[in-house]
């Protein structure tokens, strides 16, 4: 059993719910934190690293020009679709005759889509692949027993989609025997959002009650409609704005997804949070909301669970 | 004096929901009572900037934003399978002598197509995303927005800056995405400076701390914003003087700010609020012009 939690926009407190969720579920789960740009899912359960159980990440050969081969052609110019190749200060000079151009190019390695286009149309031979690491993932134990599986994206690295697959496998291999899997997604709705709903069998969609978080949400709602999960929704920040609260309760009926429950905006929450202690662990009406709204999606994935028999029309969802 | 060209201001974060989106489009608009500005949505997975201006009519219809695909010609391909070793990203396979694209994963970089010794493969046109350009009194408005589904935000980004800088003016604020992985550098590269907003808690911290490790190694000009003042437990002021970054602003938490901001409205009536973000802008525009010989 595969649930995910994403919300669209970015602070609309997926992390924080996921965390919650582990908290409820715990023994019988195992913690994927998939955003691995912003990875707080350590933080949120008090994690601490599993002796030996941290592993490079690859994210795939990226391309160098070398400086002293490089004959400022400017083919490989040409060829990047990705204004990636910028001149080196300096100049060139082929010999007597010639215009002065540039001393040479590199490659933007912020801007390389690292495609290798490049590398073909170069007649000197001096560009060429390099591998270099680009993260870490990590399995580390939780206050609550159970496992996390982690990730630290180096700063400006590509294709987090990759490392959120590894941080899937590694989690799901770890999932054994009936556990539930609870996956923090990133914000967005791009390719390593994309990678952290595909094969969940429940999606958790936080929806922020404010202009911005309805509006990240329906897009979210979209892009799950197609990838045909199932899910169940959470307003969080309620109160704030009655409008907002209304608006965000519509975007979920407008995609015929049911309302799990409605979390409040109380900043005794937050200081929950920062004293580490999960949303469901609070006292007071602020808590009872969040166990509310847990105790729905638990319910979801206790009817998901049953043996297929009991539930064979759901399978085929929406 | 180099020639004229836009002060570009990005603002950025780690975390999401620190605020980005509500700061960049109050500097937008502090910046636009004296100069000609643009605000840039760049967060085209999760646009929100034109949400702020509900009454704003686009100038003209949206404009697509689209990546050349290589479509197969049947009659021509030898099924040699060299383009699908040149792909990079696990968009054409070749099983056989039989060759599938999957448009939806190719990048457009051309590479198969330039491989192909057959001449089998052409290149069509598939949408990825689209720009949208309003006008909000001085205020320029431009927004990117990448297609439900699609997994190509960098086209897109990398559209709505092309556009940007044919556009001008004196001033350019960037709302980029979260993170700190190739959307968010694909927005903040280029940028003359770039605010990093961050709130006081422990989770926007830790993914502050990344992006100070982005932008000093990348070599950008960049200060923090701290939004929701006194709303956590952590010392942000602490944490940017031990890497180095100065703190360019402070916000305070408020709760009827935050139900403002929930509900899109802006805070123009805030007559401080709205001098520290234009006198934000100004000092960095100036920064920039003693620096390294001007913006302009």
């Amino acid at each position: 059993m595969i649930v995910t939690v994403a919300s669209g926009k970015g602070g609309a407190g997926k992390t924080s719910i996921a965390a919650a969720l582990v908290a409820a579920l715990a023994p019988r789960c195992v913690g994927a934190d998939c955003d691995v740009d912003a990875a707080n899912g350590a933080i949120a359960l008090g994690a601490r690293l599993v002796e030996g159980e941290a592993s490079d990440y690859y994210a795939g050969p990226g391309f160098r020009i070398d400086q002293a081969v490089c004959m400022a052609c400017a083919a490989c110019v040409e060829a990047c679709r990705f204004d990636a190749i910028e001149a080196e200060a300096g100049a060139f000079d082929p010999g007597p005759g010639a215009i002065l151009g540039p001393r040479g190019y590199s490659i933007v390695v912020e801007l390389c889509e690292r495609c290798g286009a490049c590398l073909d149309v170069c007649p000197n031979g001096a560009i060429y692949s390099y591998e270099k690491k680009a993260g870490e993932l990590f399995v580390s134990s939780t206050r609550y027993g159970i496992p996390l599986v982690h990730a630290e994206l180096f700063p400006g690295e590509d294709t987090s989609g990759k490392l959120v697959r590894a941080v899937r496998e590694r989690a799901e291999a770890l999932a054994q025997d009936g556990a539930t899997l609870i996956v923090d997604a990133p914000p967005g709705i791009g390719c390593p959002v994309i990678a952290s709903l595909s094969g969940s069998d429940l999606v958790v969609v936080v929806v922020e009650a404010s202009l911005s978080g309805v509006r990240d949400a329906g897009r979210l709602l979209e892009l799950i409609a197609s990838m045909r999960r199932r899910s169940i929704g959470i307003l969080n920040k309620t109160g704030l704005n009655a409008d907002m609260d209304k608006a965000a309760r519509a975007c979920l009926a407008a995609s015929g997804v049911a309302i799990g429950g409605e979390i409040l905006f109380d900043p005794s929450l937050r200081s929950a949070e920062e004293g580490g202690k999960a949303w469901n662990e609070v006292e007071g009406e602020a808590g009872e909301r969040v166990r509310a709204a847990l105790a729905s999606v638990l319910r979801s994935i206790e009817e998901l669970t049953k043996p297929k028999s009991a539930r064979d029309s759901g399978k085929e969802l929406i | 004096m180099n020639a004229l060209r836009p002060a570009v201001i990005a603002v950025a974060s780690g975390k999401g929901g620190t605020g980005k989106t509500t700061m960049a489009v109050h500097l937008a608009l502090a910046s636009a009572r004296t100069r000609a500005t643009l605000l840039v949505d760049l967060d085209v997975e999760a646009p929100d900037v034109l949400g702020y201006f509900p009454m704003v009519e686009p100038l003209e219809a949206p404009s697509s934003v689209s990546v050349a695909v290589p479509r197969l010609v049947g009659a021509f391909c030898t099924g040699c399978g060299l383009c699908a070793n040149s792909c990079r990203f696990g968009a054409i396979i070749a099983i056989g002598g039989v060759v599938t694209i999957d448009e939806k994963v190719c990048k457009g970089c051309g590479r198969c197509v330039a491989v192909c010794p057959a001449g089998a493969l052409v290149e069509g046109r598939v949408e990825v995303g689209a720009m949208v350009e309003s006008r909000v009194g001085a205020l320029s408005l431009l927004e990117g927005r990448m297609a439900v589904g699609d997994i190509r935000s960098t086209a897109v980004i990398d559209a709505a800056k092309r556009r940007a800088a044919e556009l001008g003016g004196a001033a350019h604020i960037r709302d980029c995405p979260p993170g700190i992985s190739c959307p968010a550098t694909h927005a903040m590269e280029g940028a003359d400076f770039v605010i990093l907003v961050a709130e006081p808690t422990r989770f926007s911290a830790h993914d502050l701390f990344g992006a100070m490790r982005y932008v000093r190694d990348r070599g950008l000009a960049a200060g923090i914003l701290i939004n929701k003042y006194g709303f956590g437990s952590v010392d942000i002021e602490e944490l940017a003087d031990r890497e180095g970054l100065p703190v360019v602003g402070r916000v305070a938490f408020e709760r009827d700010r935050a139900g403002a901001g929930a509900a899109g409205r802006l805070w123009e009536s805030n007559g401080d609020f709205m001098r520290q973000m234009e006198d934000l802008v100004t000092t960095l525009i100036d920064m920039g012009n003693s620096s390294r010989g001007g913006f302009r």
